[in-house]
């Protein structure tokens, strides 16, 4: 009796707080740093909870071994290892079937986010290292590696933002830790979108939802990855902006002779139409001739 | 007034000429890099806080030889591939290792470059830093180098692939000014600041 009594936890309990004192749609403190790494083009480190990932990008270079270049498109080679040390019991550090899986996974994610056409017969490598981990550590490093690849400089359409929603208990709950993760019906839903356009670019389900879950939980998502996104462009702005620069900014806005802002759309259709008239004359010239 | 955005922002939602690092989706203007545009101006783009050396057409830049081959030589320009660079406009005996300044005669539309108009440099040093800060070391009409030339007293030869390469005077505080520049690049009023700093700690 006893023992049963122990295994059954009470996932969210009847104010609303989970297991570690968290609301259902909080997810666990997160700390981005951008450019951690000198030799690297550009790194990212993030803590999340207690994962801790860190991320190096390298690239565009020259695509290594040549027979997998693609004239067309760079490649995106997105490396995901645990250390060793990264679990409670020592990890085999040999990539096994979940690391090259989760490195599939994430690179085919980013490969969307980033302007690949511009840089053909090259290869941009991503390379994730998980120092520590406690559930969800493929979104931590999806939402590091993006942020290393604009640390990088390298021209991409949106960040990706990640997170991994799920239910304990009948409860939908966002940022399962591993406890959550491990509860009876427990359902684990990675999730990674460029909210721009709310294009999911990697979502992968361990368990169940049914419809309603689903559409449930996908909009919880939709709302924490709004807020992880305000933290990625945080780290990003942080180590330019400055007090000197805000003020410097708003200098030049008064320097400058002030100009109507609907000076330009009045000046830009007016463009437009003179070129249509010019084109249609320059067609019927052909005609003529 | 001047904003820092990062991949995926708002440069403007008004109808503009768009330049570098800029996309349109559903009539909008968002930037592709982390970097810094002008919402008054009369164009939407962004100039780059980060990023790497593409080469163009007429580029002066220094390399290193890294192999030779039958009719040529290939070039470490810094660039995504080694560059090619052919006997026939080499005059000075050239061996793995040596330090050229070259022209980028053409680029094609993998963006590997041949290079010609050799100068085999003799001494001196070279430093490097991100080719994308490059137009900040030479400033407006060349008034960011005058003033490192006249703080410094160094013969300086810059190359658009971000490696600068300096003889005589005090090369040493040429490259901690470098330093300041490539960190403050983002910062205005950058030239007098510098001005000051070499006056400031030369002997």
């Amino acid at each position: 009796m006893a023992t049963e009594k122990e295994e059954k936890k009470v996932y969210v309990n009847k104010k609303g707080l989970r297991l570690d004192g968290r609301k259902i749609d909080e997810t666990r403190p997160i700390k981005i740093t951008a450019g951690v790494l000198k030799n690297a083009k550009g790194s990212c480190y993030l803590e999340w909870g207690q994962n801790k990932v860190l991320v190096s990008v390298q690239g565009p270079r020259e695509a290594l071994p040549k027979h997998t270049a693609n004239p067309l498109k760079a490649l995106l080679k997105f490396t995901y290892r645990m250390a060793a040390f990264s679990v409670p019991d020592r990890k085999n550090p040999k990539p096994g079937r979940r690391d090259i899986e989760i490195s599939k996974v994430c690179g085919e994610a980013l490969e969307k986010s980033v302007f690949l056409e511009k840089y053909p017969n090259s290869q941009i490598e991503v390379w994730a290292q998980i120092l520590d981990s406690n559930a969800g550590s493929r979104a931590a490093a999806l939402t590091a590696a993006s942020v290393a690849l604009a640390d990088a400089g390298i021209p991409m359409k949106d960040l990706v933002t990640s997170v991994a929603v799920g239910r304990a208990d009948g409860k939908i709950i966002v940022d399962l830790n591993k406890d959550e993760e491990d509860a009876p019906d427990a359902v684990d839903m990675p999730i990674a979108l460029m909210s721009n356009s709310k294009e999911i670019v990697l979502l992968q389900m361990d368990g169940l939802f049914s419809k309603k879950e689903f559409d449930e939980a996908f909009e919880v998502a939709v709302k924490s990855i709004e807020g992880i996104k305000k933290l990625q462009i945080k780290a990003l702005k942080e180590k330019y902006e400055s007090k000197e620069f805000e003020q410097a900014s708003k200098l030049s806005e008064k320097a400058l002779p002030k100009q109507p802002s609907n000076l330009l759309e009045k000046d830009l259709p007016k463009q437009k139409v003179d070129q249509k008239t010019g084109q249609k004359k320059e067609e019927k010239k052909a005609e003529v001739q | 007034m001047k904003k820092i955005v990062v991949p995926g922002e708002i440069v403007t939602e008004q109808r503009k000429r768009t330049g570098e690092h800029v996309y349109l989706q559903n009539g909008k203007i968002y930037s592709d890099v982390i970097g810094i545009t002008d919402t008054e101006s009369m164009n939407a783009s962004v100039v780059a806080l980060k990023g790497f050396y593409i080469p163009k057409e007429n580029d002066i830049v220094i390399g290193l030889i890294a192999q030779e081959l039958f009719s040529g030589f290939l070039v470490d320009i810094g660039s995504l591939y080694l560059s090619f660079l052919s006997k026939d406009s080499v005059r000075e005996p050239l061996k793995r290792g040596s330090i050229v300044s070259v022209k980028v005669i053409k680029v094609n539309e993998l963006n590997e470059a041949d290079v010609g108009d050799t100068r085999v440099f003799y001494g001196g040093e070279i430093f490097s830093i991100c080719s994308i800060k490059i137009p900040r070391v030479i400033g407006k009409n060349a008034s960011m180098l005058d003033a490192l030339k006249r703080g410094t007293n160094c013969n300086i030869i810059i190359g658009r692939n971000g490696r600068i390469w300096a003889k005589g005077g005090d090369t040493e505080l040429l490259f901690r000014a470098l330093k300041k520049i490539e960190k403050e690049a983002h910062m205005p009023n950058l030239t007098n600041k510098i001005g000051e700093f070499l006056a400031k700690e030369r002997k």
